[in-house]
């Protein structure tokens, strides 16, 4: 057991592209955790989609022992947080971990939403934040504007920001030597009974369930007879070790450490993020606070294209779930599309994420339809239904009303883009609270947003009419009344399940037309003049028609080059079996995402 | 000049109607990678000749030398057609391609009529090479025109003007040799009635042949591109199809009936170089980027390795000037077996607008496939053959797809 003055417990936080992963790398190059000829770039973003990619999606812990400046040797547990508002829930947990953090900040990019709001979630956390103005190595950097931003922004002193280069290592020691000096010690009672937050879990195929763990008060070693305290479970300790990045066993984790207990249990559900492990016999009375049952926000439909996958998508699902307990599924039937799951997931880069594995690491090869969010459907009777897919959204008879999830987002954007904010908020529903001018080159506007509105393709939308320079920021903020309404889209005359989505009823008609427009584009002809109608309870409201195909022929005569000609063929076969067929109808897969990218106008 | 008549001379992908002696490819294409400039549309191999001088040379005598080397591994005393196309042959200049057609023409089987068809553009088409050819041997020349309509021209980057297509057509007939005029539709800008006026344009000329191509924009194209960047709409389908169909009418006015997908003819002079391709005939591909067909036996003399229970070779030339030429230049073979090389015969023959023979169609096993097409409209059946529609033959890559993958 380590003394606690020689332990520092903390972690980097910074928006999305800021460095913060090969800063991360940096640090452990530095300390010898890892010697160069191991170095892989992103040494803790472990999945190959968090290296593409360049975000964190799993908590990881690493200790590092690093010789400070002052001759003693200090213990530092570096633990890595996703990036991303998805997993704001996650990050929270992660920082009750830590006693400090580094907030890393792009010296040109400056401060951007996720800056702040992780700013934010330190201060009310207690930590001691360690500015650092990272890529000091770009050509664009301009470190004394940054601190500036930093200053006026997030009221964070920053003279004594620390400046680095993840690319060149410069400064990763003075951020080590800013750690030790000014992050504080952890305290706690080494007497009283176990106290540890899990800030994360991970299923070993082997080993059954391993819990990353900070320890708050008490021990624990192998062999302990152990219980979550929120999930009421009992195992005893099979393993207790640190991460170095590889796991290490040690004898017992004392106050203050960050490691890993092997759990031995098989089931991932009992461990979850943010509980608090404590002894089975004479444990704490209370557990650690900030415990929270994390529920979807985003669903989807997704459906194996070859309708023989579908035992292969369940099983799938019940793997990646080992490791993601945020995941949510229940099998769905479309009359469209057969059988298939509907999904829950933290939000769009999470349903992103998990899709692209299920393709990637599976060979899956899936269509999903529209995200929706969980509508709450109070009935005349007085029942509510959670409706997660809108072809569960009742007859209107039987509904007394229905209330959706509404967010607070937080923008920040050069006050020259403010106009063009404003412009697509008005078009969302979004309600303005207010804004303030942070600094001479950001401004902060707060809008309250339904979740529907903000996951049918507002990012892009932001990102796009304020040139890239807006960051998008959001919480949960509760269920609120909406007058809304289902509508149906059919293809041939028949409606097709899977495409119907539930909308505002002022923006019914106007999303309607874009829609079916949108659809006319991205249905090709067809042997047959398909027409497309969208519907509100059996009432058509727009309908275009795809006209039926004339012309499509190879005229051209390559000198004698058939096999071109077969390929070519064959390609066009390829690409129809990509294609759904509805009935008569081959739709391709893009269909069932259309009413993410329609523009009213 | 007499015509053999067609049904003599070929039949839908029946090979054993080969002319007498077999194994012999009875025709030949040249493939001349040189053009004066890249047209805008264009995605076939060719480089510009102005800044290939050199090559432009050494590729003529290449082709002197893989076309002895087919000669001496196989005799080929009895090519009955040949075909240089480009590229534009005419880049490489008058006399060396007059001297070439005169070299192939002595080779040819004079008993079977030879045709000769040469492809030329209207910039380097004057009076003195169609003269050159002519009298080198070359019986037909096939002109690049697309358009008579100067503006259209540009938008395809063709480096001539419609003056001079017309003249050098004129110029052509005038010489006695057998005129083929390629126009294409559906070009951004044009209209329904800039088509009709081309298409009879080029019945003026006194072509006897004409191609109609629709333009297909490739990828990787400059016109492509510009499309993609909004500089240019690309024609309406339906457009299209009404473009097809009435240069089709008129061009069966003006007696030239349609005999393949794109392709009208007087009866009797309908391209029989061409016809190959379509009914599973033998053919040798020679330069950059040709392509050949070859049925295994004919494969195994020429000295190819032909796997077991192959019945049909294709190989395509290496689409580059150092490789592709040599005598016995780098290629990519593709096999195909017996059953396959059926479906192909039934897949080209439906190109053609008599169709092919039923007794194929079965052979191929192709009965229900055809039935389905025949159902959908897209087919109709005449007493021992089938072939398509005027829908099919629009469609047609739905009666090919069929066809070829089931």
């Amino acid at each position: 057991m380590t003394d606690p003055a020689l332990i520092r417990n903390f972690s980097i936080i910074a928006h999305i592209d800021h460095g913060k992963s090969t800063l991360a790398d940096r640090v452990l190059e530095l300390t010898h955790t890892i010697d160069e000829r191991e170095m892989v770039e992103q040494v803790l973003d472990s999945m190959d989609i968090e290296r593409e990619r360049g975000i964190t999606i799993k908590a990881q812990a690493v200790r590092v022992m690093y010789d400070g400046d002052d001759g003693r040797t200090y213990q530092l547990n570096l633990i890595d947080t996703p990036g991303h508002v998805d997993f704001t829930y996650e990050v929270s947990r992660s920082l009750a971990a830590c006693e400090g953090v580094l907030l890393v900040v792009d010296a040109a990019q400056g401060v951007e939403a996720q800056t702040v709001a992780n700013a934010l979630m330190a201060m009310n956390a207690d930590l001691e934040i360690i500015p650092v103005i990272n890529k000091i190595d770009l050509p664009a950097a301009d470190p004394e504007r940054v601190r500036h931003e930093i200053e006026e922004a997030l009221a964070i002193p920053a003279d004594d920001a620390v400046l680095t280069s993840g690319k060149t290592g410069q400064g990763v020691r003075d951020a080590l030597e800013a750690v030790v000096k000014r992050v504080p010690p952890p305290k706690g009672d080494p007497d009283a009974p176990l106290k540890a937050l899990i800030f994360d879990s991970y299923f070993d195929t082997y080993r059954g369930v391993v819990a990353l763990v900070r320890i708050v008060d008490g021990r624990v070693r192998k062999g302990d007879l152990v219980r979550m305290m929120a999930t009421d479970t009992v195992t005893d300790v099979q393993e207790v070790g640190v991460r170095r990045p590889a796991n290490t066993p040690v004898d017992e984790l004392g106050v203050g450490e960050v490691g890993y207990l092997i759990t031995g249990l098989k089931d991932p559900a009992l461990v979850k993020v943010g509980d608090t492990v404590t002894a089975a016999k004479h444990g704490a009375a209370e557990p650690l606070p900030g415990y929270r049952d994390v529920k979807p926000m985003v669903y989807t439909g997704l459906y194996p294209i070859d309708g023989d996958q579908y035992p292969d998508l369940r099983d799938a699902l019940d793997k990646l779930k080992l490791n993601d307990p945020a995941l949510v599924y229940e099998p769905e039937t479309s009359h469209a599309l057969g059988f298939g799951f509907r999904v829950g997931f933290l939000g769009l880069l999470h349903m992103e994420v998990v899709k692209e594995r299920l393709e990637r690491e599976f060979g899956l090869d899936l269509l999903a339809t529209a995200p929706s969010v969980e509508y709450h459907a109070y009935l005349t009777n007085g029942q509510m239904l959670e409706v997660h897919s809108p072809q569960d959204m009742p007859d209107p008879s039987r509904l007394d009303r229905i209330e959706e999830p509404y967010l607070k987002a937080t923008i920040l954007v050069p006050p020259d883009y403010v106009g063009p904010v404003m412009e697509l908020a008005d078009s969302r529903r979004a309600t303005f609270k207010d804004m303030q001018y942070l600094s001479a080159t950001t401004v902060e506007m707060h809008y309250e947003i339904p979740l529907s509105e903000l996951i049918m393709d507002f990012f892009d939308q932001l990102k796009s009419r304020t040139k890239g320079y807006a960051s998008l920021d959001y919480e949960f903020i509760g269920y609120r009344r909406s007058d809304l309404v289902k509508l149906d889209v059919l293809l041939a005359g028949k409606p097709v399940d899977a495409l119907s989505f539930i909308v505002h009823k002022d923006k019914a008609y106007p999303r309607a037309k874009a829609l079916t427009e949108k659809l006319k584009d991205i249905i090709p002809r067809q042997m047959f003049e398909v027409p497309i109608q969208a519907a509100i309870g059996g009432r058509i409201i727009s309908r275009e028609t795809v006209k039926a195909k004339r012309k499509d022929v190879l005229a051209k005569c390559y000198g004698g080059d058939i096999t071109r000609k077969r390929k070519l063929l064959e390609k066009q076969k390829e690409g129809k079996k990509r294609m759904k067929n509805l009935g008569t109808v081959e739709v391709p897969q893009e269909a069932f995402m259309a009413i993410l990218k329609v523009d009213e106008g | 000049m007499p015509h053999p008549s067609p049904d003599v001379e070929w039949g839908a992908g029946d090979a054993s109607r080969e002319p007498a002696g077999g194994a012999m490819p009875a025709h030949v294409y040249f493939h001349v990678p040189f053009c004066a400039s890249k047209c805008s549309y264009c995605d076939f191999f060719s480089v510009e000749a102005g800044r290939a001088r050199e090559q432009a040379a050494r590729a003529y005598e290449a082709l002197f030398e893989q076309w002895a080397g087919w000669v001496s591994r196989l005799g080929l005393r009895l090519a009955t057609t040949a075909y240089v196309g480009g590229g534009t042959p005419t880049a490489l200049g008058a006399a060396r391609v007059a001297a070439f057609v005169a070299t192939v023409r002595a080779e040819m089987c004079e008993a079977h009529d030879p045709e000769v068809t040469v492809e030329a553009n209207p910039e380097s088409l004057d009076e003195q090479t169609v003269a050159m050819l002519a009298d080198a041997g070359a019986t037909r020349v096939s002109l690049g025109v697309q358009a008579f309509h100067d503006d259209l021209l540009a938008v395809l980057g063709r480096p001539h003007d419609a003056t001079r297509a017309l003249n050098a057509a004129r110029t052509v007939v005038s010489h006695g040799l057998e005129l083929s005029v390629d126009l294409i539709c559906g070009i951004p800008g044009q209209t329904l009635d800039m088509w009709r006026s081309s298409v009879h344009y080029a019945i003026e000329t006194g072509a006897r042949h004409v191609s109609v191509y629709p333009l297909s924009l490739e990828s990787g194209t400059p016109l492509a591109a510009e499309v993609m960047l909004g500089r240019y709409r690309a024609l309406d389908e339906d457009l299209v199809a009404d473009m097809m169909l009435l240069a089709r009418n008129l061009l069966e006015d003006a007696g030239l009936r349609r005999y393949e997908v794109a392709n009208y003819a007087e009866p009797g002079r309908e391209c029989r170089h061409n016809l190959a391709y379509w009914t599973g005939r033998e053919y040798l591909g020679i330069g950059p980027s040709a392509h050949g067909m070859l049925r295994a036996e004919t494969a195994r003399e020429a000295g190819f390795v032909v796997p077991e229970g192959a019945a049909r070779v294709r190989y395509a030339v290496a689409a580059d000037l150092t490789q592709g030429f040599g005598e016995w230049p780098a290629m990519t073979v593709e096999t195909l077996d017996a059953e396959q090389a059926a479906r192909e015969d039934v897949m080209l023959g439906l190109r053609l607008a008599e169709g092919v023979a039923l007794e194929l169609v079965e052979r191929a096993g192709l009965g229900v496939v055809v039935e389905g097409l025949v159902a959908r409209g897209l087919l109709e059946r005449t007493a021992d053959r089938v072939r398509t529609t005027d829908r099919g033959w629009l469609l047609g890559n739905e009666v090919f797809g069929a066809v070829w993958t089931g």
